[in-house]
């Protein structure tokens, strides 16, 4: 009988299979990210291909239904939507990006101090935070603008971050009280690690990625809550041009039927909301991934 | 944990209290301190061509001359009298202006807080059900775009086609005038706000309930429940969702102000005859007993619910005590 | 029968063409390292998998009714009634808001449902007085909470026992307990089986739990089951090259003084399974024809089967390192797989450590050179509302310079407080702690010298997972000590110190940049280990270093830390609650029990001769992969009454020190434990 074959032949390397390469974009909203894009770079682009200055007031060609020349029509003012969409999104959008950085340092400070800090720090930081929270948004932010006084991009921003921030905190909060008993915090303070050392180096690249969600939610929280400020008539003026001042017209617009003052501005702010949302969807997924035992 | 009952309520009443007294020293100062001239909205446009001497009269008339802790403390005393003074744009009791109003924003935020959360668990459940199948995604994708809409877009989108182009339904207002017994006008006047406040709220209570049922089904004793032989609707609902319910209670009781009181948007757009149309203008323009007695009560509610809420935590749901109980115990079982 | 899950990296086939019989009223093991399919296995028979999984092939045949098609309805009938479960982890196994009566209740009536309900009362009385629960009618209203692991794991018994099945799935039933309880669950189990008749699979990957509580056994690797027989013909005369493995890599069955084999590389994903036989590239008496074909199944006797081709006539004639048929234990043939070039994954050459080193340093240094010296060190915990609790009582023990010293106990014990005590994480509510002199406990002290402290005692948990912080490179955290003191390494740059200090503990340093997320356990630890040395401490305090990893991975950190000790003097406290190795690794051993040292002794000492009743009842306890001597043996179960309070160390024998209470040794009543 033949015996080929049945050498001891002992270990032999055997190959490694290759990992099955995934590809990068697999699982990432690309559409949305793509859309954003667009819109964003639009904004910023918009003076290469505005066809006319979004603030000038054509009084002749007032109320005019989209048309070849007025591509989104015209307002009641004569200026021409499609310039001031695409000249307002940067408003909007940068005053939904600042508001969200303010909010979101203010929170980091605050969430880290509670959480670091002893118990009772804690316990009388959240109480703050409650009764602060007991006083209803709105009248807050009629007490600052008035404070402030005329309304002004940056004004607005502050505003929005300065009553957004408590969401954020309450995260970072329970993630920082939650890193600081973990064991490889243990083990940098055995080896010596200090304070700063252990804030930086275990801290900080853990909780960033938890309130990532939060985060991008956030700027969605803005833009919307900067277009309702607009509608309401105590966020920017009706000369400066965003989302939110345009819709802020759209209420007039209702007698005169101007569909498309309403419906554009409207779609724009709802589409680049929905990509917002979904990349604060995928951050949200990227954590868990477990299965179901029903 | 048994605490004596007497004790434990006793010391959030005496909490209760002790807030709403920061809450209106804070809301009465801050409202002082913003520019602005109150005496405007009480005589309107005279006010800016008055005198100087009509002005000190006037300020005299209504309590604003005296510095500001005097002023508080008289407020205070009247306050505890029952009597919160009068609102100066309507010349009336305050109590009075509010519970002319009370009434419809009740019945537009307490209905739609029942719906909100009934459809929210529903949706929830159907969710978790059907997870990750068509219908789940596509219920998921179809709440994350409503979730996205501002709602006085919303608003106006909806009053286009349904009053403007079809007809249909009242743009504002909650009663035709002239009508005000007759219930089917009402509710014709209530179905656009109140799917506003609905579709607003929704999607965000039955994706979080949604997630709370899939968390919990990845628990371990869903497996043993599964090998005992129960069936999948049996363990979902008898098991997974008992234990979540306490939670959504809770979350129920934290929601009531934000519902309630988020209904100025539509107030507004609506013309809608509420608190939250009221809440607006007193802070607008320096209706300061008005505004002073609405945020009280605003505060007073967010404050009552919290309480509920942790109450709720602590008391009902077992799973608090369960947890607390293992922690003591995972003190002992592996020894730190 | 093949279970594949399909997930979005590919198919993973974990089960691949399983076949054994169960017959009435036995018990059939399944042993295998984690990974090998075993779980899913049963679970796959249950039709308990998630929704990613499909039996691909196969039939399953239950008492001569196929359910290989059944639907979810039909096996919810069958749940329960035919087969039911028991699974790991007691504590979240149960629902816990619901009472236990409830929920034993609940399992009664899903199959009799006209059961009225003083009779499911009754019943529930009846299940709780089989499983061994005391005060079944109070108890039953109680909540899962309430009860102690070992009483949980009763509970879950009974819920499984509810509808008299015949067949019972335990699916690592003993794993989350402490060893003296889950000798008592082990023969509860049995007990039951013997008088309900039921069949039992039980799943483990403690070989001694096996030996304890099995008729037959499989081993299964890889998604397969390469031997099937009796337990004796397993345990005393295996045949497949795998079992070998596993059985040499036992500290249990090591000789003293010799190293612990261990099995080179890695189990293979199973995505792409290799072709051949899986195990062939960890196998030292692999066949030529083993990486090409797979090996069918090979009848050894009526009872005993094993699949590989050694067993075929063609095949070279080996005799087998391990079992009663080989006789004397042989070491590693010299073969051309003698050096264990084993390639797998992260692995380097295997270092064979000289056999010379191992009698020095063993119970070496000086008599007197304690580099430790704990003195009646108390730490107390506050509970909440509930009060104080003393994790720790009055300890007292020194370690020598250069010895590996065990401190042993179960959970609660108070081990783990007493090395972070010794690591100053916690501040000693009483007593002293002396190394090298410092007063760890003063704080004047503690900052004067914080440098030194800091540096030479380094300390090793047991979970890989968190103590390793997942967003931080493998080069960094092994470099963290050394930019946290500012110091030059000593070979150049941090990198190249990184790059050491992975071969010296023996990974590949091409995971330098990878994150601990993307390695195994065993990996993980090893960084753990490395970035410990990184700063050559001199006292090493290792809390349960090595009781989350399979058993031929455990064999190799146990040998890295012996070649650490031999080679560099290192000075190791070794915390475990698996004695047996303890014993094979340590110089001196310590035993804990609720937060007293009851008993020191040299750890050869200690196993011969154990004087303190609690030393001796978790002797009886430790499971010993001996099918034989398990069964004859009985257990010995300690009262802790009996311990009363206070009490010191008096020295018996020559460094050996037992508690003694009240002037009198205590001999020990043999009652049972309470719970």
């Amino acid at each position: 009988m033949s015996t080929k074959g049945f050498e001891l032949a002992g270990i032999r390397p055997v190959e490694e299979e290759k990992p099955v390469k995934r590809k990068w974009y697999e699982g990432k909203p690309l559409a949305s990210i793509l859309i954003l894009l667009a819109i964003t770079a639009g904004c910023a682009a918009c003076q290469l291909f505005i066809p006319r200055d979004p603030s000038y007031m054509d009084l002749l060609n007032y109320n005019l239904a989209p048309c070849r020349e007025f591509l989104f029509g015209t307002d009641s003012m004569g200026r021409d939507v499609f310039s001031m969409i695409w000249y307002g999104g940067r408003i909007s959008l940068f005053i939904g990006f600042a508001a969200t950085v303010i909010s979101t340092a203010i929170a980091i400070v605050f969430g880290a101090v509670s959480g670091l800090g002893p118990q009772w720090l804690d316990t009388l930081l959240m109480r703050l935070t409650e009764i602060l929270l007991s006083v209803p948004s709105l009248l807050f932010v009629i007490l600052i603008q008035a404070v402030l006084g005329e309304a002004s991009v940056l004004s607005i921003s502050f505003v929005i971050g300065v009553t957004g921030w408590t969401s954020i905190a309450k995260v970072v909060r329970t993630e920082v009280r939650q890193i600081r008993g973990s064991e490889y915090v243990v083990a940098a303070k055995c080896m010596g690690g200090g304070f700063f050392h252990i804030l930086w180096r275990h801290l900080t690249p853990n909780f960033i990625s938890s309130i990532m969600f939060m985060v991008v939610m956030n700027v969605r929280s803005a833009i919307v809550a900067e277009s309702t400020l607009s509608f309401m008539g105590i966020g920017l003026p009706l000369e400066v041009i965003s989302w939110g001042s345009m819709l802020a017209l759209s209420e007039k617009a209702l007698l005169s039927g101007s569909w498309w003052l309403i419906l554009i501005p409207g779609v724009f702010l709802v589409v680049t909301l929905i990509c917002v949302t979904s990349l604060g969807n995928y951050f949200r997924r990227s954590a868990n991934r477990s299965q179901s035992n029903l | 944990m048994k605490k004596s009952s007497v004790g434990y309520y006793g010391k959030k009443v005496l909490v209760f209290f002790f807030s709403i007294v920061i809450l209106s020293l804070v809301v009465f100062y801050v409202a002082r301190l913003a520019p602005g001239d109150p005496l405007v909205s009480y005589y309107g446009e005279r006010a800016e061509k008055m005198k100087p001497q009509e002005r000190a009269w006037a300020e005299k008339k209504l309590g604003l001359d005296a510095p500001i802790y005097v002023q508080y403390i008289r407020w205070a005393k009247n306050a505890l009298r029952g009597d919160f003074g009068i609102s100066f744009k309507y010349k009336r009791d305050v109590l009075e202006v509010i519970a002319a109003r009370a009434g419809n924003t009740l019945i537009l935020g307490g209905i739609g807080f029942v719906l909100i959360f009934g459809l929210s668990l529903l949706l929830g459940i159907l969710c978790a059900w059907y997870e990750d199948r068509l219908l789940d995604r596509v219920i998921c994708k179809v709440g994350t775009v409503t979730s996205c809409i501002p709602e006085f877009w919303l608003s106006l989108v909806l009053i286009l086609i349904f009053a403007v182009y079809l007809h249909v339904l009242p743009s504002s207002g909650a009663y035709t005038i002239g009508k005000e017994e007759d219930l089917g006008d009402r509710i014709r006047h209530l179905i656009l706000p109140m799917t506003i406040v609905v579709l607003n709220h929704l999607w965000y209570y039955a994706y979080m309930i949604r997630n709370k049922i899939l968390e919990e089904v990845r628990a371990d004793y869903v497996l043993l429940a599964r090998a005992k032989g129960l069936n999948r609707r049996r363990i979902l609902f008898g098991q997974c969702l008992r234990n979540v319910m306490p939670a959504y209670l809770s979350i129920m009781a934290i929601s009531v102000p934000h519902v309630l009181g988020g209904t100025y948007i539509i107030e507004t757009v609506f013309s809608y005859p509420g608190i939250g149309t009221l809440s607006y203008e007193s802070a607008r323009y320096q209706d300061y007993n008005l505004l002073m007695v609405l945020c009280i009560l605003s505060g007073a509610a967010v404050i009552l619910c919290n309480m509920i809420a942790q109450t709720i935590n602590e008391r009902i749901d077992p799973r608090i005590r369960a947890k607390e109980i293992m922690e003591e115990s995972r003190v002992e079982y592996k020894g730190i | 029968m093949s279970v594949s899950f399909f997930t979005p990296s590919g198919e993973v086939e974990a089960v691949r063409d399983v076949s054994f019989t169960l017959h009435e009223g036995e018990v059939l093991a399944i042993v295998g390292e984690s990974g090998c399919g075993k779980s899913v296995l049963c679970k796959s028979i249950m039709k308990l998998l998630p929704g990613t999984a499909r039996v691909k092939s196969g039939r399953i045949t239950v008492n001569g009714t196929d359910i290989t098609g059944y639907r979810e309805r039909e096996m919810q009938k069958l749940r329960g009634n035919l087969f039911s479960m028991i699974f790991q982890d007691p504590m979240t196994s149960l629902n816990p808001t619901i009472t236990i009566g409830k929920q034993i209740a609940e399992a009664i009536l899903v199959h009799h449902r006209g059961m009225t309900g003083e009779q499911v009362r009754r019943r529930v009385v009846e299940l709780m007085e089989l499983v061994g629960i005391p005060d079944p009618q109070e108890r039953s209203r109680l909540y899962p909470y309430n009860f102690s692991g070992g009483m949980r794991q009763r509970c879950v018994m009974a819920i499984a026992l509810a509808s008299g099945p015949r067949i019972l799935f335990a699916d690592e039933p003993t794993t989350a307990l402490d060893v003296t309880i889950q000798a008592q669950i082990l023969d509860l189990l049995c007990d039951i089986q013997k008088k309900l008749g039921t069949a039992a699979i039980l799943v483990s990957h403690d070989l001694g739990v096996v030996a304890r509580a099995a008729d037959r056994v499989a081993v299964m690797y890889a998604g397969k089951i390469v031997e099937i027989g009796r337990a004796e013909e397993i345990f005393y005369d295996p045949r497949h090259p795998y079992t070998w493995g596993l059985m040499r890599s036992l500290p249990s069955l090591a000789r003293e003084g010799e190293e612990l084999y261990t099995i080179p590389g890695m189990p293979p994903t199973l995505i792409h399974p290799p072709r051949g036989d899986a195990f062939a590239g960890r196998n030292e008496y692999a066949l030529a024809v083993d990486y090409e074909e797979m090996p069918p199944m090979f009848r050894v006797s009526d009872t005993h089967y094993a699949a590989t081709w050694l067993l075929d006539e063609r095949a070279p004639k080996v005799t087998a390192p391990v079992g009663r048929r080989s006789g004397e234990r042989k070491a590693a043939p010299a073969g051309p797989a003698g050096k264990g070039k084993g390639k797998g994954e992260g692995e380097t050459q295997e270092t064979h450590f000289h056999k010379d080193h191992l009698h020095i340093g063993r119970r070496s240094g000086e008599q007197d050179d304690h580099i430790l010296e704990v003195r009646h060190l108390t730490h107390q915990f506050r509970l909440g509302k509930k009060g104080m609790i003393r994790a720790v009582d009055d300890v007292s023990f020194f370690v020598r310079r250069g010895e590996i010293f065990g401190l042993v106990g179960e959970s609660g014990s108070g081990k783990s407080t007493v090395a972070r005590c010794i690591m100053n994480v916690y501040r000693p509510t009483k007593g002293n702690i002396f190394y090298q002199g410092v007063d760890l406990c003063d704080r004047k002290q503690v900052r004067t010298h914080r440098k030194m402290l800091q540096t030479t005692r380094q300390i090793i948990f047991q979970d890989s997972t968190s103590s390793l912080n997942q967003r931080m490179k493998v080069a960094d955290i092994i470099a963290e000590p050394m930019r946290i003191h500012h110091m030059t390494p000593r070979r150049g740059s941090c990198r190249a110190e990184a790059e050491f200090q992975m071969g010296y503990v023996g990974l590949n340093p091409s995971y330098l940049d990878k994150y601990p997320p993307e390695l195994s356990g065993g990996m993980r630890q090893r960084v753990a280990i490395a970035r410990a040395l990184s700063m050559e401490p001199e006292l090493l305090v290792a809390d349960e270093p090595i009781a989350s990893l399979d058993v031929s991975i455990q064999a190799q950190i146990i040998n890295l830390f012996r070649h650490l000790q031999m080679e560099h003097g290192f000075t190791f406290l070794f915390i475990a609650h698996d004695l047996s190795v303890v014993r094979y690794l340590c110089d001196r051993v310590g035993v804990m029990y609720q937060g007293k040292l009851v008993e020191i002794a040299p750890a050869g000492e200690l196993f011969a001769n154990p004087l303190h009743p609690y030393t001796k009842s978790l002797l009886s306890a430790i499971p010993v992969p001996d099918p034989c001597r398990e069964k004859a043996r009985k257990l010995q179960i300690f009262d802790s009454r009996e311990m009363g309070s206070g009490g010191d160390l008096r020295e018996v024998s020559p460094d050996h020190f037992v508690l003694q209470g009240d002037g009198r040794e205590s001999q020990g009543n043999y009652r049972e434990a309470e719970q």
